[in-house]
């Protein structure tokens, strides 16, 4: 057993609401720079529609992830050697046209402008090239559904079996935030010519060397999400950070912490890196989700705690796991599912499926919808979180509204009996607090300080200084 | 004069090009990279940058196949003069022209194609100067090789020698004197380009990831 600690973050799309403040504070601490003005690298898509960059999910045209070839697993973008042949031209690098093509307004006119018979216009003005142009495509063009075709084309549209009509009386629609998923089985570090991407010892964030980055921009290609970006001005590699220079201090990611509907959550997990393997090699994609469960280890288990301790996993960092919120939505009370987990790259980034309306003919009859009755198809969720499986979804679904049901039946000071016997006593409430209530010290629970331990400490300030103590002078 | 050109500015470039590297490596690695282009246009990117490169090094190859490997070595393995300079010509003339049909689609792509508006963001000014030096040295080579497919001046017994005395720290600026002048501008244009190579884009010929081939396929550092 090899432990390793995995800072994580769960999203209760239940309680998204699409506003953007996520993007938006992310975009001002991180990629408001020349070269990075088209980088989002946290954004929210509405679903159904074609994401950013466009129709990411469509891995035929990009090849993202990881294949199983014969029970062996490659990358999809081909071997090594071909890989290396497509240094000079990669046919399946997104280009900015994909993402869209940034650009600002010629403000000045508004201010200098001579006296005419109209108004003047800011006009757009393209961030790359410094030319005059006409915006076609933006970060959030189908916003809401908006943007004409776009719903339509949705990639996962093409997998399901069930016809998707969008009508106009049973259209649906959802948020989904997407930023990297830091997996255990990234795609992007294991495509890296340079050997730039890295996942990190301590705390499994996921970060390019800017120093050590050469621009083969095999990466971006090969991350499923498209959550690599090539900057054209540095011309290197790009990604979300997690906000690591806020984690080391026990903060959340900037997107997290200004989450207006407070959906997102961000805890510690520790997993059995030597069983990664086993997820990644998974021949059925719809087990691909329960094997990365049992990836998850059990922090409150003696055996995993000593075992952590033997590894040299300090101790705020084992007692940050034993309180973690991710650890519970996710392996406690499974309710948060990865996206599009048969990418095979073991995502570690974790969403709660959302409710939604139930249809009107149905609303008449029961006074708790059935699952079945919800807006939003269940085979479309199952296309997103659960590699197709629908008994997934019904499952967290049901659950989901176990917690409304027990809840309305405490509030009203009735028996909850029928849940308890299911759940247990408290269960359904701490559910409730967790999801509903939603406190910051509940949301977040990030161990401060280097996860080192205090001898380490002790050597990383300088003791080592002195001669003669091998490896510090505190054993 | 001859005396510098051939016997010092050769050991200046060579000077920028090992020492330069090296520097701009420890000082600035952060900006070593490939400036690749693909991302603004790639369409025009899809043949010329690979037959480009790898006429390149096709070129590259026949380069140090000629310069460094003695007249005396090849005539030794039974190999004629005639039979060398025919055997170059029918590899080189092809790779030399497709290398200069490259670099011209590739400077058209870059400068005046629909691509162009985009491109300008890649294109720095040490680029453009980079691209006349280079152009010279592609263009001067290819019309040296060809105007010279006769074998007439055989270059074995001038330039090769000169520049392998160049590396014994033993120059003969002597036996460049009477080449012919496009020889000569080739040499000088070439020069530059070493001189210019630390400064420009093309260090990233240094960074061919060879070690990716033998590395594990997930890379885990600490902080």
């Amino acid at each position: 057993m090899k432990i390793k600690a995995q800072v994580s973050m769960a999203l209760n799309l239940d309680k998204c609401i699409g506003c953007h403040t996520c993007s938006i504070t992310c975009k001002n601490a991180w990629t408001k720079r020349r070269g990075a003005e088209y980088m989002y690298f946290n954004n929210v898509e509405t679903r159904p529609g074609v994401g950013y960059p466009k129709h990411w999910e469509d891995q035929n045209k990009w090849k993202g992830g990881w294949v199983l070839n014969n029970g062996k697993l490659e990358l999809a973008t081909g071997s090594k050697t071909t890989r290396l042949a497509k240094l000079f031209y990669h046919p399946q690098q997104p280009e900015l046209k994909d993402y869209f093509e940034p650009w600002t307004y010629d403000y000045e006119t508004l201010i200098h402008s001579k006296r005419k018979n109209h108004q003047p216009v800011a006009r757009p003005r393209s961030l790359v090239t410094n030319e005059r142009m006409e915006v076609t495509w933006g970060p959030n063009w189908d916003d809401d559904l908006a943007g004409g075709d776009s719903a339509r084309s949705d990639e996962n549209f093409k997998k399901m079996e069930e016809e998707i009509t969008m009508d106009f009386h049973d259209i649906f629609m959802k948020y989904l935030p997407r930023l990297c998923n830091h997996c255990l089985n990234p795609a992007c570090v294991g495509a890296c010519p340079s050997g730039a991407i890295y996942k990190r010892d301590e705390d499994g964030v996921v970060l390019v060397s800017q120093d050590i980055c050469r621009g083969w921009r095999h990466c971006i290609p090969s991350c499923p999400y498209k959550k690599v970006f090539y900057n054209w001005e540095t011309n290197k590699a790009e990604k979300c950070i997690f906000c690591y220079p806020r984690v080391e201090n026990g903060l959340p990611t900037i997107c997290s912490e200004t989450c207006v509907g407070r959906i997102r959550y961000m805890g510690v997990l520790f997993y059995d890196m030597d069983k990664v393997d086993e997820v990644t090699h998974t021949e059925n994609p719809q087990d691909i989700y329960g094997k990365m469960l049992d990836v998850l280890l059990d922090p409150n288990d003696p055996a995993v705690v000593e075992e952590a301790k033997k590894q040299g996993i300090p101790d705020q960092w084992i007692a940050a796991a034993q309180d973690s919120p991710v650890y519970r939505l996710v392996k406690e009370w499974q309710i948060a599912l990865p996206l599009h987990a048969e990418y095979r790259t073991v995502p570690m980034v974790w969403y709660i499926p959302p409710m939604s309306p139930i249809l009107r003919r149905m609303e008449a009859q029961t006074e708790f919808p059935d699952t079945l009755s919800m807006r939003i198809p269940i085979a479309y969720m199952a296309q997103l979180l659960s590699a197709g499986n629908e008994d997934v979804i019904r499952r967290i679904l049901r659950k989901l509204l176990d917690v409304r049901g027990y809840m309305r039946l405490r509030e009203t000071k009735k028996s909850t009996a029928q849940y308890d016997t299911i759940y247990g006593e408290n269960t359904l409430y701490d559910m409730f607090r967790l999801l509903s209530i939603a406190k910051y010290r509940d949301r977040f629970n990030i161990p401060t300080g280097n996860n080192v331990s205090r001898e380490d400490k002790e050597v990383l300030q300088g003791a080592d200084g002195f001669p003669g103590c091998e490896g510090g002078c505190f054993q | 004069m001859s005396d510098f050109v051939w016997g010092g500015l050769p050991y200046i470039a060579f000077t920028f090009l090992i020492v330069g590297t090296i520097v701009r490596y420890v000082v600035s690695e952060r900006n070593w990279t490939t400036k690749s282009s693909e991302f603004l246009d790639k369409k025009h990117a899809k043949w010329g940058e690979p037959i480009f490169h790898f006429a390149l090094l096709c070129v590259i190859g026949g380069h140090v196949m000629g310069i460094l490997i003695p007249q005396i070595v090849t005539e030794s393995l039974g190999m004629s003069e005639t039979q060398y300079h025919d055997m170059a010509l029918m590899a080189g003339a092809p790779a030399g022209i497709l290398l200069v049909l490259a670099f011209f689609y590739l400077m058209w792509r870059r400068f005046l194609s629909g691509s162009a508006a985009y491109l300008k963001a890649n294109t720095s000014t040490m680029d453009k100067w980079l691209y006349f030096f280079l152009g010279i040295t592609i263009l001067t080579g290819i019309t040296g090789t060809l105007s010279n497919a006769d074998g007439a001046f055989n270059y074995r017994l001038f330039i090769g020698p000169w520049f392998r005395g160049l590396l014994y720290f033993d120059p003969q600026p002597g036996l460049m004197l009477h080449i012919p002048l496009i020889f000569k501008i080739h040499m000088l244009s070439w020069m530059t380009v070493a001189i210019l190579f630390p400064f420009t884009r093309l260090v990233h010929c240094l960074s061919i990831p060879f070690r990716y081939l033998w590395r594990a396929p997930i890379v885990y550092r600490k902080r």
